[in-house]
């Protein structure tokens, strides 16, 4: 699956994993994230944290006809008001996208998969 | 001071607060990381608020109390990426100090320090350059100056000066800051917040909001507000950005006193991104509107107007637009069915495609070979449907292959080596023929002609057989070397004997750079003596380098 692109020297094909990976990066820049979480939790192992590499395993592109839905697992730190992260994760994805890869999103979808409490 | 209690933290929380709150607007004007809505300001104002509130119901005398009670209004107040960062650093700070009555200077600036390591703890990758980073150079500038000091007015002062510091520095960190020239949004709001404390612990009064502002730094949040928010050129409602001073005459301002706010409020009547800044003596005006003329008329009532300065900002627009996309732009010119693209070199010969029908001519040749992209742009500023390259040199002929496959419209290249090959093309022309059709019978066409070419050798060499010394004239037949002779007249001869056989009808003579229209006629009344059946049309070519170029046909 892929999101194409047409100019006037060619076509240009964006594959939904470089998708996750542009969304994925700019959600763990968000203040509050701190990891992403794979979407098949029973699978791979309760809420582990996906390393960088793999954080695309987290993300998952969705394109329905014309419109293009994003979902993101996610864990966040504790202490932190995670409707406002959530928040801010689904505009900061919304913009990167648009400037980056020109794409306007349908729907940025945030699943909150886990708290990582750190002892102080 | 050598002791802070709960009462003393509530009037610091308070006034950082309020002083942020009177700032809102301008560290939302700052705001373009991570997304440029320009809502830090308000975000950091609504969540310190929501925090001050509790610590201000709360307030006891056991600061750690008060640091609690702080933190969990920060926590349900927060708003915004900066607002949650700002929650995190006081949750930190109030967490260190849970169990203190008082704090002295050191754990005064621990606490500080604290903050910043919980802050720093929810982000899996922090973004310097922030306000986290503006928080981290604070607090460790604080627990420097904790060491040798008991002072907590020293302490709190030596985190100011670094958060402002360290608020300079952002620039240089995260990129997108400089761009826009201006500095972090949420670290500047942080740095409005430590100076409320510190002027409550100095019992001081707040600096007056503009002097620490530069004009500069809020027009350029100002401008790049306005570029991120037209997409379109037409959609700029106040066209000329406006910039001027009034210096105040004293005749002018007695019947008429200069009051800023009316000042301001008079101005937004004619435009926005209005931003005024004035003392005693100066206003210093920057304002978007569609007539600047107006609002100089109306700065004037005050005195004298200085360095002015206003700028057609749809003008700018555009321009920007167009270095975006400079390709989707010029497609606009009327539609022909058929771009005919040639090159040559040499006004003359250039004309002599156009009267024939080439739609555009790229100047080029020997030396100079037109690129891929040249003959694209060719292409597409005629706005043609369909395109047929005509390159007239061998090593043009990749490059026009190329421009074909990425014209973006149906296109050929007819494969012509030179000139009169591209003449004798371009003849065979049909604007009702496809293209693949179209390029066939073209490349038929020149097939049939014979073409010679006299030009000046560069060096002493021998070529097919041939001698030739350098600064003599030498002739070709369809890109073979077959002659060398000092004289031009000779060369040429014995070429147009080599080309013309008895089933030529038409020789073309094409005379250029190092010869005379005289010497042309001499040579075309020699071709019909010696060859009565041919008919010979002589053409101003203008080429350099190519004394002659002759096709027979």
């Amino acid at each position: 699956m892929s999101i194409g692109l047409k100019n006037e020297f060619g076509t240009i094909d964006i594959s939904n994993d470089v998708i996750a990976q542009v969304a994925g990066g700019a959600a763990v820049e968000c203040y509050g994230i701190v990891g992403m979480a794979s979407r098949h939790q029973i699978r791979d192992g309760l809420t582990d944290i996906l390393r960088k590499e793999n954080f695309t395993r987290g993300v998952i592109v969705r394109s329905i006809g014309e419109d293009l839905h994003i979902d993101m697992y996610v864990i966040v730190g504790y202490g932190v008001k995670i409707s406002e992260v959530a928040y801010q994760v689904q505009s900061k994805v919304k913009y990167t996208l648009s400037k980056q890869l020109g794409m306007t999103v349908s729907s940025v979808n945030i699943f909150v998969q886990g708290v990582r409490v750190t002892n102080l | 001071m050598k002791e802070l209690d709960g009462h003393r933290f509530a009037e610091m929380v308070m006034m950082g607060s309020h002083h942020l709150s009177n700032n809102a607007d301008f560290v939302d004007s700052l705001n373009v990381f991570p997304v440029p809505d320009g809502d830090t300001g308000t975000n950091m104002n609504l969540s310190m608020t929501s925090g001050s509130k509790e610590a201000e119901q709360a307030a006891n005398a056991h600061i750690g109390k008060t640091a609690q009670a702080l933190s969990k209004g920060l926590l349900m107040g927060a708003r915004g990426n900066s607002g949650v960062i700002l929650s995190q650093l006081f949750r930190g700070f109030g967490k260190a100090i849970e169990e203190k009555e008082t704090l002295d200077a050191k754990e005064f600036a621990g606490a500080f320090q604290a903050g910043v390591d919980t802050a720093y703890k929810a982000v899996m990758k922090p973004v310097e350059g922030t306000i986290l980073t503006v928080a981290k150079d604070a607090a460790k500038a604080a627990v420097e100056s904790a060491e040798t000091e008991s002072d907590i007015v020293k302490v709190m002062e030596a985190l100011t000066d670094e958060a402002k510091a360290s608020l300079k520095r952002t620039p240089d960190l995260l990129p997108v800051l400089k761009e826009v020239g201006v500095v972090d949004s949420g670290g500047q709001g942080l740095v409005f917040v430590y100076e409320g404390f510190l002027a409550v612990l100095k019992g001081e009064e707040l600096p007056a909001v503009t002097d620490r502002t530069s004009m500069d730094d809020l027009v350029s949040a100002e401008h790049h507000k306005s570029i991120q928010g037209f997409m379109d050129t037409s959609e700029i409602e106040f066209g000329y950005c406006t910039e001027f001073m009034v210096r105040f005459e004293e005749e002018k301002t007695a019947g008429n006193p200069f009051d800023e706010s009316r000042f301001r409020e008079d101005l937004s009547a004619y435009g926005d991104s209005l931003l005024v800044i004035s003392d005693e003596e100066i206003a210093k005006v920057h304002i978007h509107s569609e007539d600047p003329g107006e609002v100089l008329s109306y700065g004037k009532k005050y005195g004298s107007l200085i360095k002015i300065k206003i700028e057609n900002m749809r003008e700018q627009h555009t321009a920007i637009l167009e270095k975006d996309e400079p390709m989707q732009k010029s497609a606009a010119p009327a539609k022909h069915p058929y771009a005919i693209i040639t090159v040559s070199m040499g006004p003359g010969i250039a004309e002599l495609f156009r009267s024939i029908g080439a739609s555009y001519v790229i100047e080029g040749g020997q030396t100079m070979n037109p690129s891929t992209e040249d003959i694209v742009k060719a292409i597409r500023e005629v706005g043609a449907e369909r395109a047929l390259i005509l390159p007239n040199n061998k090593n043009i002929i990749m490059a026009a292959e190329q421009a074909a496959e990425v014209a973006g419209i149906e296109a050929a290249v007819v494969p012509t080596k030179n000139v009169p090959q591209g003449l004798a093309a371009i003849l065979a022309f049909n604007p009702e023929a496809p293209v693949a059709d179209n390029a066939e019978s073209m490349t038929e066409a020149f097939a049939h002609v014979r073409t010679g070419q006299v030009t000046t050798a560069v060096r002493d060499t021998t070529i097919d057989g041939v001698e030739i010394r350098k600064g003599s004239f030498m002739g070709m037949a369809d890109g073979k070397i077959i002659n060398s002779d000092a004289s031009l007249s000779t060369v040429t001869e014995s070429l147009i004997s080599d080309i013309v056989d008895e089933d030529t009808e038409i020789v073309t003579l094409l005379y250029g750079e190092g010869t005379t229209r005289q010497s042309a006629d001499d040579l075309a009344g020699y071709i019909e003596e010696q060859y009565p059946d041919v008919e010979v049309e002589i053409h101003e070519g203008k080429q350099p380098l190519y004394p002659y170029i002759i096709s027979a046909e």
